[in-house]
């Protein structure tokens, strides 16, 4: 009964799985205080580069995917040198801009990527079991660095970024480091995109992708790390349980998100760790009266 | 052939500018960045249409286009931004892109199954098709009309701005709301007023694209949506004379890479021009470092 289930729903949860990679990609800048949404471009990069790769050089799916790895790390870092100058809306722009660029090269150079046809025929080598690792692997990763100097630079730089300067944080720095991750994390994500799902094209990696990313990060809540896996499986979810209304589904999909997003500004799964965090400390406050230590 | 191009970019260009103007006009005064401006744009190609379609005369269209596309885009503020104003400036800068979106994803839907997800046309002749010659330059009776739309709305818009008293309290919020709310401006009608003409120009930009390209359908405002942040950028976020003036550059750019380059390459050269500009002038090429040049003359 129940792996019935998993196998009716199982193109769902790889969905569900690799995009949560794409949000935390999405999430890591963000928590940054950097307003990029380059993942759309260095996703793409990352599966490109290892369809190609094994498709065409012959190389083993394993190593494709380091090199995927590799190139969305190594992109990302140098688009984090110039987009240093910039600030907010500016550098949702311009990394709007590269997202572009990279499509409509993907879309003209026909020989390497196959054009607007994309590339097909990739052999599926990663399966619901690697990307539910890797998801967790990622997970853990960035929990890790959230508990060291690093994940606090981010918050104080996200928080206050002249304060966190003047601390003696380098906002250079730690934004880079921020950007790297982020494209490794795109590019490795992007890498099981091509080998979980046989074929590739341009206009899956534009600004489609680039807005569900976004979406996943604000809808679930920016802070905590689960915010982005809750945001991806409720709107990954949601068009599912619609089903019954068919063709009105973006319709109910559209004014859900409108509805709350202007209730829970802070993300679905943010204001539900805020309310847990106030009953407790009002129950605290209950508990130390009732003691009456607070006289 | 030169001259020729350069005259065709820059009606394309008013055309951006259009687009464009409503959607800075709203960033510069309240830091808002409407992603359903491509949804309102696309409403007023639609309603234009059936307008023409259901027998009335196209200036009747082009006016009822944008008074509904005014409306929308004023139901959208109160619909989509009017409760989340409330939380802080942090939420409403990234939670107003998520509830625009879901904005134009539902106005997309519904203006998918109302025209049964078909490629529309206006009905031939709508626009009789005369072309003029002035020293060798062909121009046809359609650009002149969107020439002259574009610079008539772009002329009252800055008229009503700067030169009434709706348009100083306007721009009294865009400066500082809470001050204009002290000395008596009421927010909620300047919000209106704002969303009304930067969805009333999205719409007209809307009938002036259908009419140019005999293409409507419930995803075209999504390219222009890109063009648009690519002129906002250029001319700098919220100031209006820099939107016109990007505009007109940007349709020239395009209109040149179209006719000189590889036709493929023309968003490589725009997006990448973009990224280069940015590098150059972080704030855009007539933007000052504090976005919102609304504030001052």
């Amino acid at each position: 009964m129940m792996s019935d289930l998993f196998i009716a729903y199982r193109p769902l949860i790889d969905l569900f799985l690799l995009h949560s990679g794409f949000a935390l990609g999405q999430y890591i800048v963000l928590r940054a205080g950097v307003f990029s949404v380059a993942n759309a471009g260095l996703t793409a990069i990352g599966a490109y580069l290892s369809a190609w790769l094994t498709l065409r050089a012959g190389v083993h799916p394993a190593l494709s995917v380091i090199a995927g790895t590799a190139a969305g790390t190594l992109v990302a870092l140098l688009l984090s040198w110039p987009l240093a100058r910039l600030r907010g809306v500016y550098q949702a722009i311009a990394t709007l801009a590269f997202v572009q660029v990279v499509l409509s090269l993907n879309v003209y150079s026909e020989r390497f990527t196959g054009g607007a046809m994309g590339m097909n025929g990739i052999p599926k080598v990663v399966s619901t079991g690697t990307l539910f690792i890797s998801l967790l692997v990622t997970l853990y990763i960035i929990w890790a660095i959230s508990r060291t100097r690093l994940g606090r630079a981010f918050d104080a730089i996200r928080q206050d970024e002249m304060v966190a300067a003047s601390l003696g944080a380098s906002v250079r720095y730690y934004q880079s480091v921020a950007f790297a991750i982020s494209g490794a994390i795109a590019g490795y994500f992007g890498a099981m995109e091509a080998f979980n799902t046989y074929t590739i094209e341009p206009q899956r990696f534009g600004f489609d992708f680039l807005v569900a990313a976004l979406t996943y990060v604000v809808f679930g809540g920016r802070r905590s790390i689960w915010g982005p896996v809750v945001g991806a499986a409720v709107l990954i979810a949601l068009p599912e349980l619609a089903r019954p209304l068919a063709e009105y589904r973006t319709l109910v999909y559209g004014l859900i998100m409108i509805v709350v997003m202007a209730h829970l500004p802070r993300g679905v799964f943010d204001t539900f760790v805020e309310y847990l965090h106030r009953r407790r400390m009002a129950r605290m406050d209950r508990a130390a009266i009732a003691k009456g230590d607070n006289a | 052939m030169i001259l020729q191009q350069i005259l065709n970019g820059l009606i394309v260009g008013g055309v951006y500018a259009l687009f464009a103007i409503g959607f800075t006009l709203v960033f510069g005064i309240h830091q808002i960045l409407n992603l359903a401006h491509g949804a309102v744009f696309m409403t007023g190609a639609f309603v234009a249409l059936y307008s023409v379609q259901a027998g009335w005369p196209l200036w009747l269209g082009f006016l009822l286009a944008m008074l509904a596309s005014g409306l929308l885009s004023v139901l959208i503020e109160v619909g989509a931004f009017r409760k989340l104003r409330k939380s802080g400036f942090a939420e409403l800068e990234f939670g107003a892109i998520i509830t625009s979106i879901g904005a134009s994803l539902a106005i997309m839907t519904i203006a998918q199954k109302i025209s049964n997800t078909q490629i529309m046309r206006f009905p031939f002749e709508t626009m009789p098709v005369v072309i003029y010659e002035f020293f060798g330059l062909r121009v046809s009776a359609l650009q002149l009309v969107m020439a002259a739309c574009a610079a008539v709305l772009v002329v009252i818009l800055t008229w009503y701005l700067y030169r009434t008293a709706f348009g100083r309290q306007v721009r009294a919020v865009a400066g500082n709301e809470r001050a204009a709310t002290l000395v008596g401006v009421n927010p909620n009608f300047v919000f209106f007023q704002t969303f009304f003409m930067s969805g009333a120009l999205a719409g007209a930009a809307g009938v002036l694209v259908g009419l140019a390209f005999n293409s409507i359908h419930f995803v075209m405002g999504e390219p222009y949506l890109l063009r648009g942040f690519v002129v906002v950028i250029l001319g700098g976020l919220g100031s209006i004379p820099g939107a016109l003036l990007a505009g007109l550059v940007l349709g020239m750019i395009q209109t040149m890479t179209v006719a000189f380059l590889p036709s493929g390459l023309t968003d490589t050269i725009i997006f990448s021009l973009l990224f280069i500009i940015l590098l150059i002038r972080p704030h855009g090429l007539l933007g000052k470092p504090e976005a919102g040049a609304m504030r001052g003359r």
